[in-house]
């Protein structure tokens, strides 16, 4: 058993009995041994089902949003990207940082369970180790940068308009619209979706080229400047859709029209879509 | 072409509205005839219909009354579709289907006296009851009816409940309304109340009841502190419906589609269901 | 037993497609799922299950009902579609025909015959494939399915090495394999028994999941689904849909649609109330549907074992985690 499991167990022990949080939100193992999804340990009794290993993929932050207003603290095991998706929930006024007790996490990678290499969500990870905690555990990982970060957007963008369209077309044809991708991604926490709002009628429920994409699609500019890159929207999807190249190339126009960025390192930057320069470029207007 | 001969419980026939009356501000009652002139269907008292605006969609609506030639929906403006329906004018095609749901179970209630409450838009399913009563009046002993509304403008089918009703033999209309000034000529107090105020026997009676949830609730507790079981009560659940035909499973409650096992139901028998409601 | 050999099985396609729509797994764009043979992909027959069920064979994802046109207040035009033909659904597995049996239950039986489902029920010949290994995943023999054969299909196949033994069933089946009779040999051969790695003991869930409607364990289980639609679009048995209507101006169209339980507006009512507020009603709801009301109505579980929401939901909810806890808590005790 790993020294992080056995600190994760001994402090979520020592944070339930002190009571100074009444839960905690950790993993635990499924029934396969590549299987390590969220668990919620109310007791200290409980506190060994918890588990650190390379299976541990799933986000703990968006759980946060069904307990707005808790009644004692909530305690939370992060990752290096489960802490910027409790900034981004931070940032976009979901939640209250005095809510939740942060106990961070330094993060080496988590494996693919069907292949058990280096899971895609985490080969382009540039923040391994939490920014943001109270307190914090295992050995710090040294930040590499990631210069793959926009290789396959790069591909993409040398397709000529129709290649591009039939690429895109092929993938959206798959998609089942069971919104796994929005459930998941801590950017995607507006209290009624765009596509909830039946009245309105942005979206209905019939399965074709056309909703796929306008949902997608629109999922993802809705996200565009608050995308933290987790990764996990395109872990989720059952699907398999490239998701994370449509956020990317998102990111990337971004940072080359208004700079380089980063969402989420900290909840005062305001996103770039969210402010403007009188030095922006204006080539478009 | 402008009539359907479909077969498919799930494709309406097309109806005419002939007449639309609006019984309070926010509750309009629809005639509705087929091109030549008949009824779409036949339901029993209590049967549903799925009424429809091509353009917007279907909703589920109790059949509150018919006639020879004609059935009648009394439809609350609460929605995209009610909303919409609203809006028509006599003349306007629309689509029906029907009917559906199980209907009172008339052999139960043969034979006995009648305690029909009623609160709001509830009045509308149970209508079809209380008029087949009064058409088979030799069938069923002492009538009673309890109904109340919020206030004078949102009681429905006041035609009915004070002129018709009233006259009927062994009939007794009991009216009531939230709220309401010196000159409200019935009763004020809220229906569970008056109820308890009117404390009517057990013996023999067959009760039925609908309205809103939580007049339902409190009604139940003061019949269940003057003596009355849950065999004797009957209630009708509003659930959101989609197909009608116990296949979409919009409206089920446990291993019951309110469409099709219901939406009538007695209280012994909604005990048994999971407590969703 | 009557044998057609692996390495003619292509002609033996080619004969079946010629008067059908022929339905054969395959993997499109890196999903397996059941396509019309001969279309763009790499037919897979080797692979435990497809990843998307063939229920939309019988009940697609969207499927138009009828079509109408308006002028002022006269509806001119009501016209029902009907798009089925003949199909024939080769190499389904025992759990997803165990499937077509329970979706028959609900299309066709009590009270009402759904004309859309019907239309192509009648018209599907099943060929199903019986199966010589199992996924992890696979729990099919605990839910009453045989991994091996299922009587209900038209014609039954079996894995046996170089060749597929094949039997008809039905009278539809002897059709089918009447055409392929210039491929078959007969050859000694036993298809090898299998069993699921993967066990529960489902006995006598239905009575108890009855009692315990109010118990702890449902939010338990749910704190961690995330409410998407994932294990009710890949289940083979989940049926539930929505009837909305495509309107442009005077004219358009009703269509009903795969809808999902897990999604929060599924019960909300006109009005606003809405009796399954949250995940932990939702998930209880759906559970009990699986393994309770659908066995009171219908006599017959609604999970059929395939395992696909294991493989696929995003944080590993495990329906046989949850009958496996069903056997240990007490139904009026806490978690």
């Amino acid at each position: 058993m790993s020294d992080t499991t056995v600190k994760m167990r001994d402090i979520a022990k020592d944070l339930l009995d002190k009571g100074t949080v009444h839960y905690i939100i950790g993993w635990e193992k499924g029934r396969f041994s590549n299987q390590s999804p969220p668990a919620f340990i109310t007791s200290a009794a409980h506190a060994d089902r918890l588990i650190w290993d390379e299976y541990c993929l799933a986000s703990t932050a968006k759980y946060l949003l069904d307990d707005k207003f808790p009644a004692g603290k909530i305690g939370i095991f992060a990752r290096g990207c489960d802490a910027r998706a409790i900034n981004r929930l931070i940032q976009d006024g979901q939640i209250n940082r005095e809510n939740i007790y942060i106990v961070g996490i330094c993060c080496s990678g988590m494996k693919d369970p069907a292949t058990g290499n280096t899971a895609d969500k985490c080969q382009h990870c540039t923040h391994p180790n939490p920014i943001v905690y109270d307190i914090l555990i295992g050995d710090p990982v040294p930040e590499t940068d990631k210069p793959e970060r926009f290789k396959a957007i790069e591909e993409l963008e040398k397709l000529s308009p129709d290649e591009k369209h039939a690429y895109w077309s092929k993938q959206f044809e798959k998609c089942i619209r069971c919104y796994a991708c929005r459930n998941v991604c801590p950017a995607c926490n507006c209290r009624e979706c765009f596509v909830d709002q039946y009245r309105v009628g942005w979206q209905g429920k019939q399965n074709n080229l056309a909703e796929n994409q306008l949902f997608g699609l629109t999922r993802a500019y809705h996200i565009a400047d608050r995308c933290i890159e987790c990764g996990e929207c395109a872990r989720a999807c059952p699907m398999d859709l490239p998701l994370m190249e449509l956020n990317r190339k998102l990111i990337k126009d971004i940072n080359q029209l208004f700079g380089p960025y980063e969402a989420s390192l900290d909840t005062e930057t305001t996103p770039p879509l969210a402010k403007y320069h009188l030095k922006d470029l204006e080539e478009f207007m | 072409m402008s009539q359907c001969k479909c077969e498919n419980p799930l494709v309406p026939s097309v109806v005419t509205v002939l007449k639309i009356v609006e019984e309070t501000s926010d509750i309009k009652t629809f005639h509705v005839s087929t091109k030549d002139g008949k009824k779409p269907f036949t339901p029993m008292p209590g049967q549903l219909g799925m009424f429809s605006l091509l353009t917007v969609g279907e909703g589920m609506f109790s059949v509150t009354a018919q006639g020879e030639n004609h059935l009648e929906f009394a439809i609350k403006k609460c929605g995209m579709l009610t909303d919409a329906l609203h809006e028509i004018k006599p003349g306007q095609m629309m689509g029906v289907r029907g009917p559906y749901g199980n209907g009172f179970p008339l052999d139960l209630c043969k034979g006995k006296d009648m305690l029909f409450i009623g609160g709001g838009i509830g009045l509308a399913p149970v209508r079809s009851l209380i008029k087949y009563c009064f058409e088979q009046r030799e069938d069923f002993g002492k009538i009673d009816i309890i109904y109340g509304a919020r206030s004078m403008n949102d009681l429905c089918f006041k035609e009915d409940l004070f002129e018709n009703w009233p006259k009927e033999r062994d009939t007794n209309v009991h009216v009531t309304v939230d709220s309401g000034d010196e000159n409200c000529p019935c009763h004020i107090g809220f229906v569970p109340a008056f109820l308890e105020e009117i404390n009517p026997n057990p013996q023999g009676k067959i009760v039925v009841l609908c309205g809103p949830p939580i007049m339902i609730k409190f009604c139940l507790q003061s019949l269940t502190k003057m003596g009355f079981t849950d065999e004797q009560v009957i209630t009708t659940l509003e659930m959101r419906m989609k197909c009608g035909i116990g296949k979409c499973g919009r409206c089920s409650i446990g291993s019951k589609y309110v469409c099709l096992d219901g939406p009538v139901f007695t209280m012994a028998e909604l005990k048994h269901l999971p407590n969703e409601f | 037993m009557k044998t057609i050999a692996k390495s003619r099985i292509n002609e033996a396609l080619a004969i079946l497609a010629k008067e059908s729509k022929l339905l054969v797994p395959m993997k499109v764009n890196g999903i397996s799922k059941y396509a019309p043979w001969g279309s763009e992909g790499t037919i897979q027959f080797e692979e435990v299950n497809t990843l998307l069920p063939p229920k939309d064979t019988l009940f697609p994802h969207t499927e138009k009902m009828y079509s109408y046109k308006i002028a002022n207040q006269e509806i001119t035009e009501l016209n029902i579609h009907d798009d089925s033909a003949p199909q024939i659904l080769f190499g389904v597995r025992p759990c997803d025909m165990q499937s077509i049996k329970c979706m028959d239950d609900v299309f066709l039986t009590k009270s009402y015959v759904d004309d859309f489902y019907k239309n192509k029920r009648e018209k599907l010949i099943t060929i199903c494939i019986g199966c010589t290994k199992t996924a992890p995943t696979c729990f099919c023999d605990s839910m009453g399915v045989d991994p091996s054969r299922h009587e209900a299909a038209d014609v039954q196949m079996y894995d046996l090495g170089d060749s597929y033994g094949i039997e008809a069933q039905t009278e539809a089946g002897q059709t089918v394999v009447n055409k392929l009779q210039e491929l078959m040999e007969d050859q000694a051969g036993d298809p090898t028994a299998v069993s699921c790695t993967l066990k529960v003991d489902a006995s006598g869930i239905p009575a108890k999941l009855s009692t315990m409607f109010e118990h702890p364990i449902w939010k338990e289980i749910s704190r961690k689904c995330i409410g998407c639609g994932t294990c009710t679009y890949l289940c083979p048995t989940c049926y539930c849909f929505d009837m909305e209507t495509t309107n442009n101006g005077n004219e358009g169209y009703r269509f009903r649609c795969w809808d999902s339980c897990m999604f929060s507006e599924y019960s909300r009512m006109a009005g606003g109330h809405n009796p399954r507020p949250s995940k932990n009603e939702r998930i209880r709801n759906r559970f009990l549907h699986k393994l309770e009301f659908f066995n009171e109505r219908y006599g017959k579980n609604l999970c059929v074992g395939c395992g696909r929401c294991i493989a696929k939901c995003p944080v590993n909810v495990d329906i046989t985690l949850f009958i496996d806890k069903l056997k240990e808590v007490a139904a009026d005790e806490p978690v």
